[in-house]
């Protein structure tokens, strides 16, 4: 019988691949995993995201609007680095904001 | 004027004595740093109130997306670290307040309730599971494996030609919705057998796919608290099921360990 280390009688042949967990941990997460986790308490997905100082709400933000942009934001990249305009971003915006049924909130 | 605070997540206070690690805060200058409030510790920065004012905020969030993903990305990423290091109820993005005082109002107020929900999530974790599904494929299976959708098929063969049309203008919707249906059932199925490994389980709103930029659809958004040691089979689950379905056009995408933020609130 070879000779084999000692570590290696004890580890069986599974421990030396790595787990399931450490290849997805070691994945990369994209930016709409993370929306979805940090804007989200789960419950309150369809609600708007509110950012607050001291309890008094700043501003409401229709999740749907923002992630949707910051989608359209992604895919410009990918598409060799095109930035929106402005104009662009705004007859978007206003496109959404029909689709959505919803009040314009980003009106100041 | 007094600094404002971004507060990123709350600890028990007796793990408050482990150093912090160094990380930089919300506007890339100022250091993180804890804050006791009684049997509490917070973890926040400082934030210029004239420069991050509510109309500096509604003009970045409404108008700079690039400003947002990166400080979507600090906000996970901050979280993140500290969730490795310590037993964190992680905040929403952007969670400020005013000065130290409403602060510790806030906390102070919680106490009880921040205290159970370290206990829940000692020792546990968050995962995701996004299911997709390619509704082409599965739209073909179900318009020649479903009962239903067989017997008004023999009925509409029975019909005139132009009865025919229209009926089968119908049959169409009825494709879709018994796709709907069986869709839900199977991943409702997989959620049911996921929850034997999970403390608790939640359905979350599934994405349309102009938000995931993906050509399958997501047809299941789960997340679940999961013990530390039950996470290697959950996943090994996951992936069992992912090898048997992927043929008939499924897809499961796991991620994690996140910070608790779905099952804990603040």
């Amino acid at each position: 019988m070879a000779c084999l280390p000692f570590y290696k009688l004890l580890i069986s042949e599974d421990e030396y691949m790595y787990s399931v967990r450490d290849t997805i941990e070691n994945k990369e997460i994209g930016l709409i995993d993370i929306l979805d986790v940090i804007l989200d308490k789960g419950v309150a997905l369809k609600a708007d995201l509110v950012i607050s100082i001291a309890g008094v709400d700043l501003v409401y933000l229709d999740l749907r609007l923002l992630i949707a942009s910051v989608e359209s934001l992604v895919q410009a990249k990918q598409e060799g680095r095109k930035t929106i305009s402005s104009a662009e971003f705004d007859l978007e915006k206003e496109a959404l904001i029909d689709a959505t049924n919803q009040p314009d909130k980003w009106k100041n | 004027m007094e600094d404002l605070l971004y507060l990123y997540g709350l600890i028990p206070a007796e793990e408050g004595g482990q150093s912090l690690p160094d990380l930089k805060g919300f506007d890339g200058i100022g250091d993180i740093y804890t804050i006791p409030v009684g049997k509490i510790t917070a973890i926040a920065c400082n934030l210029d109130s004239e420069m991050y004012s509510e109309e500096m905020l509604k003009e970045r969030i409404n108008n700079d997306m690039e400003w947002l993903q990166e400080k979507a990305f600090h906000h996970h990423e901050t979280v993140l670290k500290l969730s490795r290091i310590y037993t964190i109820v992680p905040l929403k993005f952007c969670t400020l307040y005013k000065n130290q005082d409403s602060l510790n109002t806030a906390v102070t107020t919680n106490e009880a309730k921040l205290i159970s929900a370290f206990d829940l999530i000692k020792g546990n974790e968050e995962w995701n599971l996004k299911i997709y599904s390619d509704d082409k494929l599965l739209k073909k299976q179900v318009s020649e494996n479903n009962p239903t959708i067989e017997a008004k098929k023999e009925e509409i063969n029975q019909l005139s030609k132009g009865r025919q049309f229209f009926e089968k203008k119908k049959l169409d919707k009825l494709i879709e919705s018994e796709l709907e249906a069986e869709k839900n059932k199977i991943s409702e199925k997989i959620h049911v057998g996921l929850k034997e490994y999970v403390l608790r389980g939640d359905v979350k709103k599934s994405w349309s796919n102009e938000v995931t930029g993906r050509k399958e659809n997501m047809t299941w958004n789960g997340v679940y608290l999961v013990s530390k040691t039950k996470v290697e089979p959950f996943l090994e689950e996951i992936q069992r099921y992912e090898k048997y379905m992927k043929e008939d056009g499924w897809k499961f995408e796991a991620t994690g360990p996140w910070p608790a933020y779905h099952f804990t609130s603040f």
